[in-house]
């Protein structure tokens, strides 16, 4: 043990043992524009330790210098803090490039060589994080390479191995289930990270503080009080130039089964024991095992599609028209369902999550609203203004926390109307506050994997997902005009308990 | 921005209610920071600009309500009681408000009574020094106010003599900017001797090189002695304008060293490849920041602050000052005859 180490110091970062990332398809779009600029980012921020590397694996003839100088033109474009010259030579100094395809058998043999190497050239005893920023149809071949070649095993490297997955975690209940096995059999499970980014978002975090730092929420946070959740992950763009993996998947499968039930398990989750990543995890598990699905599937959930129509001010086309959406797609680009949740707390408590593509603007928010008031002392009249009270935690933009309630409308008259107590972190801070990717990719390094979903939990979400693809099989989406909040059936879905959705 | 000319304390409360109606108000206060700034006379630089860059830096992580007091060099002077004040709600200082205030006459050895109600209500208070630290923060009411206290010793005439009166004068909750100063040296040490093994301590020998008189350096040199027993030896460094380097020898022989060349380190472990790492002089705000991060006491730096200048007991002082009341020599008769 370090004697210069005390927790009591809080200034002193949080910072990884000596080790190397490995970027897996480094020329890819994720690792140009998020993983390279949140490496340059830590290291501005003196959040790396002194024995660190990059290496690179990719398909391309290339050296080192190539290599870096590939990195530094992502980092200065996409890094979130001020490019400092002697930040980047540091960082430049320790990166290094094995080019060569998935399945040959050298261009693995050379990575492992390079790591062993690393062990005396920057003082890294074995540490390696493997960040798989590649199609998942690639997953079995990079996982069998790695076990192969022993990169995988924590004994044979004499230091930690971990190996990062981004979503999709699979289609559906099997094809998830193959590709957690396919992974836990290569690495250990406590070795797995699986990134969903929201959950390394600040505003994310804070939904934990809030309910359990506080004692002013937790009281009515239970059926008693609360009428219903909305969760809604809203964006005003269309597809881009995904067509071919959205097409096959659609809204359901790209938000509904991870932000939106992470979002939802958040909520609605019990209080760990304590803040150790396996308490969190299985009080989150007992939430997704207590969803609920709509008894009549079809009336309980709406599936939308968008049609050609205008957004911020300029025309966008339909979905059908975008490139490459094969002619007469049923996949939907907007999905809300209701969800119940079965547990003492939350029964009889309806949760409407919703997502969509070409919203009118961008927003990630999660409403709590509450039940009127049993009995109100006022001439009808008076609270016609009056709305039910709601908790908003808005996750993006503007990143903070809504509390609305009603107050009385200054005059000599008792009037009551609905005010909204808003705060936000300021602009700057917004622009200071670390990039979820930065957050995440530090914790793989120290190892900490209280932000991650862990298997269970994502075998457990597509249990959710599961019967609701099943019974959209054959059924086609309603089509809502871009630049809307989703399809009419959306507002008849709350309609029909006498509730309407919160304008985001 | 409103402008006050030869006010009163009364009058600054009430524009500041109007200024936060008027130009909306910022949301979420996490503190009240007041800034004690000293005049520098026929100085160039201006101290209340510098406050001002460094509050709009931190106050992006900590939204604060600013009050900066201007005070003439000695605490009073003998001219008429006097206040000005300027009122800056949101605009160019970012999420902060602020009330920027100079004093004159003995009216600036009780800056309390005009700053006490403008303290947000029921949030911590934080007072900073910016300039030479005071003897005995009893004496100085807006130090006693505050929870938390932030001097800068490099900024006296003696700053390790100042040093020294920190340590005499401490009570938990105080810390220096000196020590703020070092956070980035102590992270690459602890990042460094996280690689040392199990038979490495307590280190054979230490050796700190710095320049004469660098409070920083003595800071750095009680924190080792404290945390690993060995005393370290300072090495003067004319030549150098900051601690410029640190090297540990371990018990089982193994060298670590750090040197610094401009904004970059260079780290020498016995069997490692030589490494550069950054080390960057960061701005007065992110020093600034970084104190505001933590309202409670800073044991290590009791710790640290106690072993560089060997005042003992720092641990067991209480956090609450009561105040030594001073009415100055000139009373008011005085000035007038």
């Amino acid at each position: 043990m370090n004697p210069l180490r005390d927790p009591r110091d809080r200034r002193l970062p949080r910072i990884p043992e000596p080790c190397a990332l490995v970027i897996f398809g480094v020329t890819g779009d994720l690792a140009r524009r998020k993983l390279l600029p949140a490496v340059y980012d830590l290291a501005n921020r003196g959040l790396l330790p002194p024995g660190f590397a990059v290496v690179g694996f990719a398909r391309r003839p290339w050296d080192d210098a190539t290599f870096t100088a590939m990195a530094r033109q992502a980092a200065e474009q996409h890094a979130r803090t001020p490019w400092r010259e002697e930040v980047w030579a540091r960082l430049a100094s320790s990166m290094r490039f094995v080019g060569g395809s998935f399945d040959e058998d050298e261009a693995f043999d050379r990575l492992a060589a390079l790591l062993a190497e690393l062990r005396n050239t920057h003082g890294i005893p074995g540490n390696a994080a493997f960040y798989l920023s590649i199609p998942p149809a690639a997953f079995p071949v990079v996982l069998k390479q790695l076990a192969r070649t022993g990169l995988a095993d924590n004994q044979q490297a004499g230091g930690w191995r971990r190996v990062v997955v981004e979503k999709p975690f699979g289609h559906d209940l099997a094809s998830a289930r193959e590709l957690n096995n396919l992974v836990d059999e290569v690495f250990t499970p406590d070795d797995v990270f699986r990134i969903d980014h929201y959950l390394g978002k600040e505003t994310v975090q804070n939904l934990l503080a809030l309910r359990f730092a506080n004692t002013l929420f937790e009281p009515v946070w239970n059926n008693r009080y609360v009428d219903s959740v909305q969760i809604t992950v809203a964006e005003d763009l269309g597809i881009g130039t995904r067509a071919g993996f959205y097409d096959a998947a659609g809204a359901a499968r790209d938000v509904l089964q991870n932000h939106l039930l992470q979002l939802l398990t958040l909520v609605a989750m019990e209080e760990p024991t304590s803040f150790d990543p396996e308490e969190i995890r299985t009080e989150k598990l007992k939430v997704l095992r207590a969803v609920k699905l709509p008894p009549d599937i079809a009336a309980g959930t709406v599936r939308g599609q968008y049609q050609r129509g205008w957004v911020a001010g300029e025309q966008v086309p339909g979905y059908l028209e975008e490139p490459g959406v094969p002619e007469g797609s049923t996949t939907e680009t907007y999905v809300a369902v209701q969800l119940g949740i079965q547990n003492r707390r939350w029964a009889g408590v309806p949760f409407f999550l919703r997502t969509g593509k070409r919203m009118p603007r961008r927003v990630t928010e999660v409403a709590v609203i509450f039940k009127r008031a049993p009995h109100l002392p006022f001439q009808p009249a008076d609270v016609q203004m009056l709305g039910n009270n709601q908790l908003v935690i808005r996750v993006q933009p503007e990143e903070g926390v809504v509390l609305k309630f009603g107050s009385k409308v200054p005059g000599t008259a008792m009037e009551v109307r609905d005010i909204a107590m808003d705060f936000h972190y300021g602009e700057t801070f917004t622009e200071a506050s670390p990039e979820a990717y930065e957050r995440l990719v530090l914790d793989v390094l120290i190892g900490d994997s209280t932000l991650f979903p862990h298997a269970d939990e994502v075998e457990q979400s597509w249990r959710v997902v599961d019967p609701l693809l099943a019974a959209w099989q054959g059924t086609r989406p309603e089509p809502y005009r871009a630049g809307e909040w989703g399809p009419r059936g959306a507002d008849e879905l709350l309609a029909r308990s006498g509730r309407a959705w919160r304008r985001a | 921005m409103t402008a006050l000319w030869d006010t009163t304390g009364s009058e600054v409360v009430r524009e500041l209610t109007a200024a936060r109606r008027r130009d909306g108000m910022t949301s979420g206060l996490a503190l009240t920071l007041i800034a004690v700034v000293g005049e520098r006379p026929g100085s160039r630089s201006t101290p209340v600009k510098e406050v001002e860059d460094a509050a709009t830096v931190s106050a992006a992580m900590h939204p604060c309500r600013l009050l900066v007091v201007t005070r003439p060099a000695g605490g009073h002077d003998h001219t008429p009681d006097r206040l000005d004040a300027e009122i800056v709600v949101g605009g160019r200082l970012g999420p902060c408000e602020a009330v920027i205030m100079r004093m004159q006459g003995r009216l600036a050895l009780h800056a309390d009574s005009v700053v006490i109600p403008l303290i947000a209500a029921d949030v911590p208070v934080v007072t900073w020094w910016h300039g030479v630290p005071p003897e005995q923060i009893s004496a100085d009411p807006l130090g006693v106010v505050a929870g938390r206290r932030i001097t800068d010793v490099a900024q006296a005439p003696d700053p390790v003599a100042a040093l020294r009166q920190r340590a005499l004068d401490y009570a938990a909750g105080d810390t220096d900017l000196a020590w703020t100063r070092i956070t980035g040296w102590r992270a690459l040490l602890a990042g460094a001797l996280d690689a040392a093994g199990n038979g490495a301590w307590p280190p054979r020998a230490i050796t700190i090189e710095a320049p004469p008189e660098d409070v920083s350096a003595l800071l750095l040199a009680g924190w080792l002695q404290a945390r690993l027993g060995t005393q370290p030896v300072l090495r003067q460094e004319t030549g150098a304008s900051a601690l410029a380097a640190v090297a540990v020898t371990l018990a089982d022989g193994a060298q670590i060293e750090i040197t610094r060349h401009g904004n970059t380190a260079v780290l020498r472990h016995t069997g490692h490849e030589e490494r550069r790492l950054p080390l960057l002089t960061r701005s007065l705000g992110d020093l600034l920041a970084e104190e505001l991060r933590r309202l409670d006491p800073d044991e290590l730096y009791a710790a640290a602050l106690s072993a560089a200048t060997g005042v003992a007991g720092l641990e067991h002082r209480p956090a609450a000052r009561v105040r030594t009341w001073r009415e100055g020599p000139g009373s008011r008769q005085e000035v007038t005859a």
